[in-house]
């Protein structure tokens, strides 16, 4: 029992620091995009996404997933 | 500690956080400033989530609840991971496929009329400015614990550095600077955790297991259950839809994304919270057991670690504070410019987005003067969280689900909801004020609720619906 509990709580612990790393990576990839025009970027966007965005977004550009 | 050290870490933390603020881009309409333009994906939604409900109630808070009752606040914690997950899978998909809404109060506005929608809006600006002013007081307290520097000094420099960058970037800089913030806590708190465990706590891992439940059983038979039973409530309910909240479920880039980053964000808190409390009961083998609350994770990081690690420790407790603080003002910006001003005159885009930075300064300077008004940390959370769950939350979520809600049921629940929870705290004594609190959310939303079955019953459908 006890040592279920190190394992859990060790585990937590480790997606925790995961989860920090997805977002970081996520705020990378959202900053580090070039500026440029409105159109232009999200243009690029789809170029390099390769997929078109769903119907229910208005506004798709500034922010890569 | 060096404070010359810890001056040179924070100061490239306000670097770093000035360099992504100005990455973020200023918002140039008003759509962009409220909702991000609707693009913004999952993993920022989620960061941007999980950093504004990781504030110091929960870290700091959860630490000395560990340290004083082991895994007992990690089940009632459990409460707050259910609200987000069923927020996620019943409301904020909901919530993101009305057109055109920018606020909570939007949808009460579609959903009861225009009158609802300004007192949704009221009451939403309230709550904002009550709980930037805890989040105020929170950073005070630790610039003024670290550098000595005087309360209204302190206090400033949260507010203005905070506003600074949330009135130019609007939801895009709050989001992408609570990424930065969120980043660097979920790092640093865990890290601290897994050294303390394996190379200073007394006994290793193995004492560790086997202080846990000592320390838990101590929680359950000194916690008395009526207690357990508000704090559950409060954790439920409390922070349920509050604007920052509501305002991220509409700027998702889609319903699915919106659905998704609370479902995960309710995971996380789990997570968050053992860790958090493990944290507390590793601290009862290292700091004395007359450590207040508050001070445990402090007094633990100052006996473990370097003064390098003590300095960026200091950094993840501010990155906590501003990342809550960013998001409500933000939310209150945008709350008092759409659900506030925009239903009494026509606003151009250009001014509305003029209206929308102006009001992030003014919300901003009252929160920071409301400052010596807050009792206390926690205290003025509970406050928060009474008055938001019996005012709005009854109205919210049953006129999502019901095709045509009364105007009368809404704007019925949302003021008996607000009266009551104000009598409530208004009646609970100074002393033992926190104590009492936890409880007075039972009947004021017991009253909100009955007031809105009362409206349901005898109010009339709105007109054009």
């Amino acid at each position: 029992m006890q040592s279920i509990i190190l394992i859990l709580v060790l585990i937590a612990a480790l997606l925790v620091v995961a989860s920090g790393v997805w977002v970081a990576a996520a705020l990378l990839r959202a900053i580090a995009r070039p500026k440029t025009d409105p159109d232009s970027n999200s243009r690029t966007e789809r170029r390099m996404d390769g997929r078109q965005q769903p119907d229910d977004s208005p506004h798709p550009r500034n922010l890569h997933e | 500690m060096n404070p010359a050290l810890s001056a040179i870490v924070v100061f490239a933390y306000l670097a770093a956080l000035v360099f992504v603020a100005l990455r973020a881009r200023v918002a140039r309409d008003f759509d962009e400033f409220s909702v991000a333009r609707r693009a913004l994906p999952l993993a920022l939604i989620f960061g941007s989530i999980a950093a504004t409900y990781v504030g110091p109630a929960f870290s700091i808070g959860f630490v000395g609840r560990g340290f004083h009752s082991g895994f007992l606040f990690l089940c009632v914690g459990s409460a707050y991971a259910v609200q987000n997950i069923l927020v996620g899978l019943l409301v904020a998909p909901r919530l993101r496929e009305l057109k055109g809404c920018f606020t909570l109060g939007d949808a009460f506005g579609q959903k009861y009329g225009r009158k609802a929608q300004i007192i949704a809006g009221l009451i939403s600006l309230g709550i904002c400015t009550g709980f930037s002013a805890v989040m105020i007081k929170a950073g005070g307290v630790v610039l003024t614990d670290t550098f000595g520097l005087p309360t209204w000094l302190s206090v400033s420099l949260i507010a203005v550095i905070t506003a600074s960058y949330t009135t130019f970037g609007g939801l895009r800089a709050s989001v992408i600077t609570d990424a930065f913030h969120f980043a660097l806590f979920a790092i640093l708190l865990p890290v601290t955790l897994l050294c303390a465990m394996f190379f200073h706590f007394k006994g290793g891992p193995a004492a560790f297991s086997a202080e846990a439940p000592i320390a838990t059983l101590n929680g359950l038979r000194s916690t008395p259950a009526i207690e357990i039973v508000g704090l559950t409530a409060a954790f439920l309910l409390g922070e349920t839809l509050i604007p920052p909240y509501a305002n991220l479920a509409l700027a998702s880039r889609t319903s699915k994304v919106s659905k998704n980053s609370f479902i995960i964000a309710g995971i996380f808190s789990i997570l968050w919270f053992a860790v958090m409390t493990a944290t507390g009961i590793m601290a009862r083998c290292i700091v004395p057991s007359d450590t207040p609350e508050d001070h445990v994770l402090l007094e633990l990081v100052r006996s473990l670690m370097p003064i390098g690690g003590y300095s960026l420790l200091l950094v993840a407790l501010i990155s906590i504070v501003l990342s809550s603080l960013d998001s409500l003002l933000n939310a209150g910006a945008v709350v008092f410019t759409e659900d506030i001003v925009k239903p009494l005159t026509a606003l151009s885009d250009r001014t509305a987005l003029l209206v929308g930075r102006r009001a992030t300064i003014v919300i901003a300077t009252v929160a920071a003067v409301c400052v010596p008004a807050v009792p206390s940390i926690i205290g003025g959370l509970l406050i928060c969280y009474t008055v938001w769950a019996s005012a709005i939350l009854p109205a919210a979520i049953i006129g999502l689900w019901l095709k045509n809600p009364r105007p009368l049921a809404g704007v019925l629940s949302m003021g008996v909801g607000t009266l009551v929870a104000i009598i409530a705290i208004a009646t609970v004594s100074t002393p033992d004020f926190e104590t009492k609190t936890r409880v007075t959310i039972i009947p004021a939303l017991g009253a909100a609720l009955a007031a809105y079955l009362i409206g349901h019953r005898f109010g009339k459908i709105k007109a054009g619906a």
